[in-house]
């Protein structure tokens, strides 16, 4: 990891890269710094705190964040009195590592990879260039992203909302302080959307920045939930714009049960109201009509802008990139930059959500790994192993280490003492009090110590388990001791650090901890971890676009993979789709993926095939298939799920009736077959919205928008005289395809908007097709005649139950499958070993569903790259077959299907845990009403003798 | 009751509160030296006769979090 | 391309984007460089306090 550094140049080719980069100096060295904070305290420095949005101000020498990775400070040279005026340097002295570095210098370094991922991220735009909103101005006018600090418990105020949050907490300045008179609770508070997005005139972000909706819809309902119910919020939008998976919910809910008020209109300007600094909104609302508002507080939902170093970056690069400056990438490899060998993720790619960024991130790095497969593994190292001790049945001989972490657990908690006192415990045969627990020499120590003294458990108390327990255990493996021979206590999160002015206390409170500690730790056993065998071949069910996406890139890495595939094709609802948004012909494209697909020995394709049962868990699954009516079966460690779903069927607008009356990919088929029935229509309608986002299917489709504007934008083009409408309730073109809305507009498509309460009403009269709508501008009733009326149908689920069974993965309330984490884990399931791609997860755009399949491969490579390395936990539940009722509680509680009933042998009818499946959560040990489960490493007796040892021992 | 030694006892599950609690000292927060944590695999393991046996060996108060 | 390909792949970016890359192409058998232009990674979703649509934390 090389932080503070840049890329400064790139030669070379895919392959063999030789990259130039500059790293800047951070004058502590990252070594030594063991992240304490001494520094900060003694330093006078100051500097506003960009992590706070510059809402607070911070030390000279600091570090980001609570929780920064690395957490090591660094001395910021612009604000350091040492740095700039040669004063000072307490921190120097007050380092207990001596990990401070005035005379660190910039350094080139140069470093030879084989490809390159561009994950540049974005800026928010600066509203201070618009003087409407008066932001720089205003003291109660901030940005979203200042807001969202506001909101937070970590942030300025600790999430408590007041209004003139940009003047100090505790102001010096006297205009600061007149301004902090004026302070209070907001009342109302007034989101606007598009600020620096979908904005042409007053900046050139043309784009939709794809997140404003919904963070401005969380921010107001969090605000809500922080200020109560009173606090009145309203967003002023142009399109409401939530359509990813489970966004239409979350903004009904913010309606319906937060009482959160949605204005369709354009702000006009913000004036202070004199004397108060209130801010009077004035706008006009849909009909044009101009409304006057007075608010406590405005915040501007500003939009997602590439740098211009980013964009200075990419032209040296000689990366192709859009106007608004995000990478340009084809649909079909939608990670890949212009350059070969150089790849994109995230918002320079467009802009997107988190979710999104994270299929990014893994597509981007099946991608970078598919050119380099034959170097694999080349360059990583492989761990030794030292042979085990056998400690089962010895008495424990326990070593204790009370870590100084130089003054930070010494400055408070007597260290001498509790190390004295952990001598007089029981079985304890060896106490140490190393300066730094964590340093490499102490690590040395304690191998040499646990072989000369024979210890065989282990207990360190120091920091915390979180981040330091795999570095001891690692320390225990290489002593030859099982790592589960070891216990943490926390002395310095826990204590050192929250009681320092109570330095008896927190002595004592250390003594209790080691005393605790140590009784758990002498009825610690060494446990197993079993060895999951590995089948490296890969099922993929569905040979759609993300399906076959996410067989291609596992193939080029060397693995076997089967595609089952119902129909007697590849491509799915690809096949029926005629051009991309960014005009690619989807049949071309298509065919030779396919046939490329056919060619690959690694890919074997299964056609007319459907599952018929599945057995098994990560590593082992065993399916039984039928394939063209006959049956045969397949072994494979890894499955991705790549379903896909299907267009609804309408049931209105008279579909069915009238032959004029089609569906989205019924106009795709003419467009592909060239129809000549299109030449001789003069005019055509769309209706959005069909089957989405009402009371049977409440979210939305995602797509369709896109997909009508654009077709709208091909009738336009191939007849321009043609009338074209779209009926619709919010343009969702998210992203760059909102320059396609914008075409459409100015090539003369005519939107108008209608409400699910007013929807359009579709009849034939005297032999013509007649929409009848209501104007949305004039509020007027108006009929359109139209020879076409396209309806953009739903996307439905397929609602597959007997694949989720066979699979152990959950299908939403909608029937889409549900992945693991919906921000982290969006390409794999909770269940290990099962992975998801494609529209059976949420509808997306093809390039999206290629997007994670390649993601999904991606995820399941890391897994299969640990064939021989995958081992169960070792804390994992364990049943006492003995004492089971076989009341099958564990079974029907557990989360990750663990346990289930042996079928034969001797406990025929009680529980088993398969340890591949358990977490170690303890759910089925506390619910066993019979006592017969056990969990390894944190059983009952273990958590007994902690509470036991709770008072001291006479 | 200044004087009187208070216990209490917190099951804190190792994903979430364990590392909130970590965070506390991290941030440097200050609180009464009373708490003597017990860190759990998630707040599942949790079970009632670990709340009374902590009340049988004399902790004024239990807490669980995760 | 052959064999005499570097097996390792420079991230440039350390937001959740970069970090995510690298941690897949680590755990697929590449060396990674994550490059960052800041003094820890984390990018913008650190700053953020929750996250859409299930209001988790950003942590």
């Amino acid at each position: 990891m090389l932080t503070l550094s840049e890329l400064i140049d790139v030669k070379g080719e895919k392959g063999n890269f030789e990259i130039d980069i500059l790293k800047k100096p951070r004058y502590v060295d990252l070594d030594l710094c063991i992240g304490c904070g001494a520094c900060a305290e003694k330093c006078p420095g100051k500097a506003d705190d960009e992590y706070n949005e510059d809402l607070v101000k911070r030390k000279s020498v600091y570090v980001e964040y609570a929780q920064a990775v690395p957490l090591k400070y660094r001395i910021d040279p612009e604000t350091c009195l040492k740095l700039t005026k040669d004063k000072c340097g307490n921190c120097e002295e007050a380092c207990p590592t001596s990990a401070i570095n005035f005379d660190d210098k910039e350094e080139t370094v140069t470093i030879k990879t084989g490809s390159i991922i561009l994950s540049p991220g974005y800026k928010p735009f600066d509203p201070s260039q618009f003087d409407n909103y008066q932001y720089s101005n205003y003291p109660n006018v901030v940005t979203a992203m200042e807001f969202e600090r506001i909101l937070s418990a970590t942030g300025p105020t600790m999430g408590h909302i007041t209004t003139m949050p940009k003047v100090p907490v505790n102001p010096k300045k006297k205009k600061d302080k007149e301004l902090a008179a004026y302070r209070k609770d907001p009342k109302k508070i007034a989101w606007f959307q598009c600020v620096g997005s979908r904005d042409i005139n007053k900046c050139d972000n043309a784009h939709c920045s794809s997140v404003c909706c919904m963070y401005a819809v969380k921010e107001a309902i969090i605000s809500k939930e922080h200020a109560g119910d009173e606090l009145d919020c309203s967003i002023f939008f142009m399109d409401m714009r939530t359509p990813g998976k489970d966004f239409e919910k979350y903004y009904n809910n913010a309606q319906e049960k937060h009482g959160i008020n949605f204005i369709r209109s354009r702000v006009h300007s913000v004036t202070e109201v004199p004397g108060t600094h209130d801010l009077e909104v004035v706008y006009a609302d849909e009909a044009g009509e101009i409304q006057k508002e007075i608010y406590d507080m405005v915040v501007l939902s500003v939009g997602l802008e590439i740098p211009e170093e980013t964009r200075n970056l990419a032209e040296k690069l000689n990366i192709e990139m859009s106007p608004g400056g995000f990478c340009n990438t084809s649909t079909f490899d939608p990670v890949s930059s212009s350059v070969d060998g150089i790849y994109v993720a995230g918002a320079f790619n467009r802009p997107q959500d988190i979710p999104q960024s994270v299929l990014d991130a893994s597509a981007a790095a099946s991608a970078a790994g598919d050119d380099l497969s034959p170097a694999r593994n080349t360059l990583t190292k492989k761990l030794e192993e030292v042979p085990r001790i056998n400690v089962v049945g010895e008495r424990p001989r326990i070593g204790v280490f009370i870590c100084d972490c130089g003054s930070n657990i010494k400055g408070v908690v007597d260290c001498a003492h509790v190390t004295e006192y952990a001598k007089t415990l029981p079985y304890v045969e060896f106490a140490d009090e190393p300066m730094f627990a964590c340093s490499q020499d102490t690590q040395d120590k304690m191998v040499e110590y646990i072989k000369e003294k024979n210890l065989n458990r282990i207990v360190v108390a120091a920091c915390t388990p979180k981040t330091h327990e795999p570095l001891f255990q690692e320390t225990l493996e290489n002593a030859g001791l099982n790592k589960y021979l070891f216990e943490m206590t926390n002395i310095r999160n826990h204590d050192s650090w929250v009681h320092k002015n109570n330095p008896d206390m927190a002595t004592k409170k250390a003594k209790d901890l080691v005393r605790m500690a140590v009784s758990k730790a002498a009825l610690s056993e060494p446990l197993k971890e079993e060895k999951i065998p590995m089948d490296e071949r890969v099922m993929v069910v569905g040979g759609g676009m993300a399906g076959i996406s996410a067989a291609r890139s596992l193939s080029a890495q060397g693995y076997e993979v089967h595609i089952i595939e119902k129909q007697d094709r590849l491509g799915g609802e690809a096949l029926k789709l005629h051009k991309t948004p960014k005009g690619e012909d989807i049949q071309k494209k298509l065919k030779s993926i396919a046939e490329d697909v056919n060619a690959n020995d690694n890919i074997k394709v299964h056609l007319n095939t459907t599952i018929e049962s599945t057995d098994g868990f990560v590593g082992n699954f065993k399916s039984r298939i039928t394939e063209n009516g006959d049956s045969s079966e397949i072994e494979y460690g890894a499955a991705v799920l790549a379903t896909g779903a299907t267009a609804h069927e309408p049931d209105e607008y008279g579909f069915g009736m009238d032959d004029r009356v089609v569906t989205s990919l019924d106009l795709d088929r003419m467009l592909i077959e060239n129809s000549a029935e299109l030449d001789k229509m003069n005019s055509a309608t769309f209706i959005q919205c069909v089957g989405s986002r009402d009371t049977n299917r409440p979210y939305c489709s995602k797509i369709c928008c896109t997909h009508s504007v654009h077709n709208a934008i091909e009738l336009k083009t191939r007849k321009p005289d043609m009338d074209v409408f779209i009926l619709y309730r919010d343009i969702r073109t998210y992203g760059e395809n909102e320059l396609l809305y914008k075409q459409a507009r100015d090539l003369g498509v005519i939107f108008i908007r209608y409400d699910l309460e007013n929807k359009p009403d579709v009849r034939t009269e005297n032999g013509s097709l007649v929409i009848k709508a209501r104007d949305h501008v004039l509020g007027q009733p108006l009929e359109i005649e139209s020879d076409l009326l396209v309806l953009a149908t739903a996307i439905v689920p397929r609602k597959d139950e007997k694949l989720a069974n066979f699979f152990k993965v959950p299908l939403n309330e909608e029937g889409f499958f549900v992945e693991k984490h919906a921000k982290l884990g969006p390409a794999e399931f909770a269940t290990d070993g099962v992975f998801i791609c494609g529209s059976g997860h949420y509808p997306k755009p093809l390039d999206e569903a290629i997007t994670q399949g390649k993601a999904a491969a991606s995820r399941a490579l890391t897994l299969l790259g640990k064939k021989d390395n995958l081992f169960t936990s070792g804390t994992v539940a364990l049943v006492d077959q003995e004492k089971c009722s076989s009341c099958g509680v564990c079974v029907a509680i557990c989360p990750y299907s663990a346990p289930s009933f042996l079928e034969e042998g001797r406990y025929s009818g009680k529980a088993e845990i398969n340890p591949v499946l358990c977490k170690g959560c303890g759910l089925c040990v506390a619910s066993c009403r019979s006592g017969a489960l056990h969990l390894k490493g944190f059983n009952t007796d273990q958590i007994f003798s902690q509470i036991f040892a709770l008072d001291e021992v006479v | 009751m200044p004087d009187k030694d208070i216990k209490i006892v917190s099951f804190l599950c190792n994903w979430c509160s364990y590392g909130a609690a970590d965070l506390a000292g991290v941030s440097r927060l200050e609180y009464p030296a009373d708490i003597r944590v017990i860190r759990i695999p998630c707040s599942g393991r949790m079970s009632p006769k670990f709340v009374l046996s902590a009340f049988r060996e004399g902790a004024d108060a239990v807490w669980v979090s995760g | 391309m052959g064999n005499n390909v570097t097996g390792s792949v420079a991230v440039i970016g350390g937001g959740i984007s970069g970090m995510l890359s690298a941690l897949d192409l680590a755990n697929s058998g590449y060396y990674v460089y994550l490059v960052e232009k800041g003094p820890a990674i984390g990018g913008v979703m650190a700053q953020l306090d929750k996250t859409f649509p299930t209001n988790d934390c950003a942590m």
